[in-house]
């Protein structure tokens, strides 16, 4: 039976390759995700590891306030440094001043902020300090009434900025510092930490500019003494520390930094290639099931002979089982091998964009081949396992018969199953809104219709085909008409290949649609509730903010009637992690419209608490009532509930005066600055005074509020981009199995083709009755992907809708209409070799044939 | 004796009766060296026009070889063949095609009709490739003719193998070609069907002129035709003009010898 199995593969290679090609694209992917993040992880790993190298142990305050994007941490007192020295076991110990800086290129811009921290921190220069200057020297403490203060940067932003030692720039802390280089530096290693950018000051500088208090510091790093481990060290130094600080190992500071990024931004990046790995196997099973599902209703008659000279069901379904694991185990193979060349293109890729991530190496590890392989496999052998079953079950009496056109595809189970399973999903999508948890009811209903769509697909697989037939069969003449009928001869054929492309268009358009009506809801937004005209926002995200002091001078532009600065304060509101956001409440009413219920905004003062109606509901505070604000200075304020606001959607849960704020933190800086200009003053004018204040402060963007609205939209723009490329890819599987079934089915119309052709149907007309046909396929597919995918995104929207307050549903209909011209191309490019092979076969064998 | 009828054979055709298409010198070889095989050996035949020809002749005589050559599904080896006028030799395979689909039709053994098209649709498949329709007189005729009239919506699964035939031949008859050929059009058909089909053929010739080659095995098919010719060996051997099922039986069991 083996040897059977392996005789039929190898007279049918061209098959199996077809069969196989879904999978190795599909493992190729998954093998260069896997990879990429590993290597990642080992990369950054090995950096931190060289960064943390010179220090054994670090002390740092235990009072941290999560925040949005990152733990801050309070500061620790600079004598500490002295009597952490005199601990038995310490040989070093060393002060660490840690902030954010940004350091402005010399064309004006500033660098980096995209994602990867701007640190600033200070420079010492222990024997085990891990930077090394590769030109320059360390910087010097400031003299008394020195302009400018001196910086080592890193010798990636002086890439980047184009910056030398002895040249003059500013770096935003985020005031505008004049600063000189004098040193760059860079691990010994001459790797980047791509992305994150370092500058470095004498420490009392950094004290100054980073912390706001010259005797405060971040942390203190110690070193060993030979011959004692860090274990002990700590040990010994946490015997010694009052409750708020803590000691730490090299290791546990590794493994801190190294949880924090895989929580962040490479858990989402792993996941997020991951998810598109599974989509693309998602697609191949489909695929490779199709084809299967083909070969076996080929193989009818042969199976049958089988039977009938005495082989058991189970031999059978261990035949076509063997085979499906041969498929799927060298298909694997070759995707692996495939994997590791995407993985280096895509790695260098990146680092060509800039993206680069240090990458310990691409090296196969043979838990990724496994993970792989077995993968392949499985989805390959899942793939199988409805077709085997279906020939194990042929009649050994089926070999006697004309093979029968299978017409299991629209039978009323399935009918009934189909229809009902796509009822539950579509209800689930309407009734979200009215239940406690939306969204997972929302996805349950979504994932219904999906599974529902797929059961119904052959039973309205001849009806669609004849609709969408019915215009190429009218426009086309007879060659139109032979290709919609094919298309319909066998609905479940048909189905099955449209399905796997039904897939792809549907994450298509889901993500289409998501990103037109987030756009759409921001748009709607801002449109209703922010009231300004100008807007100033750091470039980037995870860069140094604006300047307290660029708001107040904007303030004194004439024509300029509110200002309002808006960032977080990081707190304790009565005992529970909070982050309010921080702004001049009498500025605030000038820019946004917060429809204050109860309570005055003028009447405010800075020790005021502003509340939206759900927050207070849920803490149950009242107009009046006193809550308790402690921050990592160590202190607390009480704040009285001032005002409490129904627009919660834009400004948050509740508000605070920066003024109060301000007191509290060792950074002060805005995130956005919101103007509002008087009536009747010319915005171009303004703008352009406002420009000049701005262009001091390190040249932040400012844009009115359209071109901010639009800047929002951009991000996302960027983000579907890469995930249309994503996707890309299960396009191209769903096409590799279009053109499979295809070229399956000409092969089983051989004599019918040879007829055509018999009777006058020229070859490039038997070519153009394939590409219809695959253009049918094709677009029966898109149209089910992307009704799916849009109903999903309506779906989800409203259960936005319903748990946020906020969401407009606004298909992109631009993108439906792209993605339905790209597929219906992409039938015709699918088409191409199996028309050609069509239209070469010879008359005379198609006919004579038996 | 029998070189006297194939020596009329090679005479100048008749001026009374036009030959629809002529072989000179056709030979066919498949394969090369030791394990060439001679399909057609110098073969030379006039088909005459308003004609029902046979060919007969025992298997791997080469009558299949010589119809597909003279239909231009296949292609001669040297010799040549006409069409009326026309070299086929000296087409393209687009041209062929414009030849097959205009100026041939076909009835096949079996598996005659495209089983997504309903019987009408594969009747007027020739001209709806072409583009063009039929002339519906002409179609209304051919369709009584064959007695399909309450068939035509069917799709060929729906009907029997006599029907699907004669639905065949009401396919190569509507776009009236210089020539049918028919490959064993009965061979898959009970007597009675087969001789139906044969019948509509017969009368096809007599009534409106139409020219048809038919190779087949089997005599009392070939009784059906106005002259039958034997084929042995890639020769033509003998002819017969008003064949009977005995006479052409008898001949064949000679030629089998």
């Amino acid at each position: 039976m083996n040897s059977l199995v392996f005789h039929n593969m190898w007279a049918h290679k061209r098959r199996s390759l077809a069969a196989g090609i879904a999978v190795v694209i599909g493992i190729a992917f998954l093998t260069a995700t896997l990879l990429l993040g590993n290597a990642m992880t080992r990369g950054i790993d090995n950096l931190f590891t060289e960064a943390y190298a010179g220090t054994d142990v670090e002390v740092r305050s235990t009072q941290v306030i999560a925040s949005g994007e990152r733990d801050i941490a309070a500061t620790v007192d600079e004598s500490l440094v002295d009597e952490l020295a005199q601990i038995d076991g310490v040989a070093t110990a060393i002060p660490v001043v840690e902030g954010t800086a940004q350091v402005v290129g010399s064309d004006g811009e500033p660098i980096g902020g995209n994602g990867p921290p701007t640190i600033g921190t200070n420079w010492f220069d222990a024997d085990r300090n891990p930077y090394v200057l590769v030109d320059g020297r360390a910087p010097r403490a400031r003299s008394a009434g020195a302009e400018l203060v001196e910086v080592v940067i890193d010798s990636g932003v002086a890439d980047t900025g184009e910056l030398a030692v002895g040249d003059r720039t500013t770096v935003r802390v985020p005031e505008p510092l004049p600063v000189e280089v004098v040193g760059i530096a860079e691990l010994g290693s001459g790797e980047q930490l791509g992305g994150v950018t370092f500058t470095w000051f004498d420490t009392e500088a950094a004290q100054e500019v980073l912390l706001g208090d010259t005797t405060a510091l971040y942390a203190v790093d110690l070193q060993a003494e030979p011959g004692v481990s860090p274990d002990e060290l700590r040990s010994t130094v946490s015997a010694t520390l009052p409750a708020d600080l803590e000691a730490l190992t090299q290791q546990e500071l590794i493994d801190e930094e190294m949880a924090a990024l895989e929580a962040d931004f490479l858990g989402f990046f792993k996941t997020f290639l991951l998810a598109f790995a599974g989509v693309a196997l998602l697609v191949a099973a489909f695929s490779i099931h199709n084809t299967f599902a083909i070969v076996v209703a080929q193989r009818t008659r042969e199976t049958a002979l089988l039977r009938a000279i005495g082989a058991s069901r189970r031999q059978v379904l261990t035949g076509v089982g063997a085979e499906a694991f041969a498929i799927g185990t060298i298909s694997a193979a070759v995707g692996l091998g495939a994997g590791v060349g995407l993985a280096i293109g895509l790695n260098a890729l990146l680092t060509a964009l800039g993206a680069g991530v240090p990458t310990a190496g691409l090296g196969l590890t043979a838990g990724v081949a496994a993970t792989a392989v077995l993968v392949g496999v499985v989805v390959t052998m899942i793939a199988a396992v409805a077709p085997a079953l279906r020939a194990s079950r042929v009649a050994p009496i089926a070999a006697l018969r004309e093979a029968a056109i299978d017409q299991s595809g629209s039978s009323a189970v399935r009918a009934v199953l189909g229809a009902t399973v796509t009822a539950f999903g579509v209800a689930g999508l309407v009734l979200a809104t009215e239940v406690g948890s939306p969204m997972q009811v929302a996805a349950l209903g979504g994932l219904s219709v999906f599974v529902g769509l797929i059961l119904l697909g052959p039973v309205v697989g001849r009806f669609a085909a004849a609709v969408i037939g019915a215009p190429i069969a009218a426009v086309r003449g007879q060659n139109g008409v032979l290709a919609r009928r094919n298309a319909m001869r066998n609905p479940k054929r048909t189905a099955g290949t449209a399905s796997a492309l039904m897939i792809g268009t549907a994450v298509v358009a889901l993500f289409a649609s998501l990103g037109t009506s987030i756009k759409a809801s921001l748009g709607e937004l801002i449109d209703e509730s922010f009231g300004g005209d100008l807007v100033i926002s750091p470039e980037g995200f995870s860069g140094a903010g604006l300047s307290p002091q660029m708001s107040a001078d904007i303030a004194r532009v004439p024509g300029v009637d509110a200002v309002a600065r808006l960032s977080f304060a990081a707190m304790l509101v009565d005992g529970r992690n909070d982050e309010p956001l921080a702004t001049d409440f009498a500025q605030l009413a000038g820019v946004a419209d917060l429809d204050v219920i109860e309570g005055d905004l003028d009447t405010l003062d800075d020790a005021a608490f502003a509340v939206g109606v759900d927050y207070a509901e849920e803490h149950e505070l009242a107009l009046g009532d006193e809550v308790t604000a402690e921050f990592l200075d160590g202190t607390t304020e009480v704040l009285t509930v001032g005002v409490i606001y129904a627009n919660d959607d834009l400004m948050g849960d509740n508000i605070v005066d920066a003024r109060m704020w301000e007191r509290h933190t060792t950074t002060p800086e805005d995130l956005v600055v919101m103007v509002d200009i008087d009536d009747g003053a010319s915005l171009a004018d303004v703008r352009a005074d406002v420009q000049r204040v701005v262009d001091q402060y390190g040249s932040p963007l400012l844009q009115d509020s359209d071109e901010y609205l639009e800047t929002q939209g951009e991000q996302i723009d960027q983000m579907l981009g890469l995930v249309y490329g994503l996707l890309g890819l299960a396009v191209v599987i769903a096409l590799v199995g279009v053109a499979n079934t295809l070229s399956l089915s000409i092969h089983e119309r051989t004599r019918e083709i040879g007829l055509l052709r018999a009777v006058g149907q020229s070859r490039s007309a038997v070519r153009s009755t394939v590409r219809w046909e695959s253009v049918i396929i094709a677009v029966f597919g898109t149209i089910g992907g992307l009704a799916l995918g849009t109903t999903v995104c309506w779906g989800l929207i409203r259960a936005i809708a319903a748990t946020e307050g906020f969401g407009t549903f606004a298909p992109s209909v631009s993108t439906l209409v792209t993605v339905l011209v790209v597929a219906t191309v992409a039938g015709v490019v699918a088409a191409i070799r199996p028309a050609r092979r069509a239209a070469r076969l010879d008359v005379l064998d198609a006919i004579s044939s038996d | 004796m029998n070189t006297q009828h194939a020596a009329t054979l090679l005479e100048p055709p008749a001026p009374t009766r036009p030959a629809a298409a002529r072989v000179r010198g056709a030979v066919k070889r498949y394969g090369r060296g030791d394990t060439a095989v001679t399909a057609l050996d110098h073969v030379d035949l006039d088909v005459p026009a308003g004609r029902f020809t046979a060919v007969m002749g025992p298997s791997g005589s080469g009558k299949s070889t010589l119809m597909h050559c003279l239909a231009g599904l296949d292609t001669l080896t040297s010799g040549s063949v006409y069409l009326g006028d026309v070299d086929l030799g000296s087409l393209s395979d687009r041209e062929l095609t414009r030849v097959r689909r205009e100026r041939i039709g076909f009835v096949f053994q079996s598996f005659n009709l495209i089983p997504t098209l309903t019987a009408r649709e594969n009747i007027v498949l020739p001209s709806s490739l072409a583009g063009r329709r039929p002339d519906p007189d002409w179609f209304e005729g051919v369709v009584a003719t064959v007695g399909l009239g309450d068939r035509l919506r069917h799709r060929p699964s729906e009907l029997s193998g006599g029907q699907q035939q004669r639905v065949a031949v009401a396919r190569a008859l509507v776009s009236r070609p210089d020539v049918v050929f028919a490959d064993e059009p009965t061979g898959n058909l009970d007597s009675r069907s087969g001789g139906e089909i044969l019948e509509f053929m017969a009368a096809a010739v007599r009534d409106i002129g139409q020219t048809i080659v038919m190779v087949t095995h089997d005599p009392s098919a070939a009784a059906y035709a106005d002259s039958v010719i034997f084929l042995a060996d890639g020769r033509i051997v003998d002819s017969i003009d008003d064949p009977t099922a005995e006479r052409v039986l008898d001949r064949m069991k000679r030629i089998g010898d």
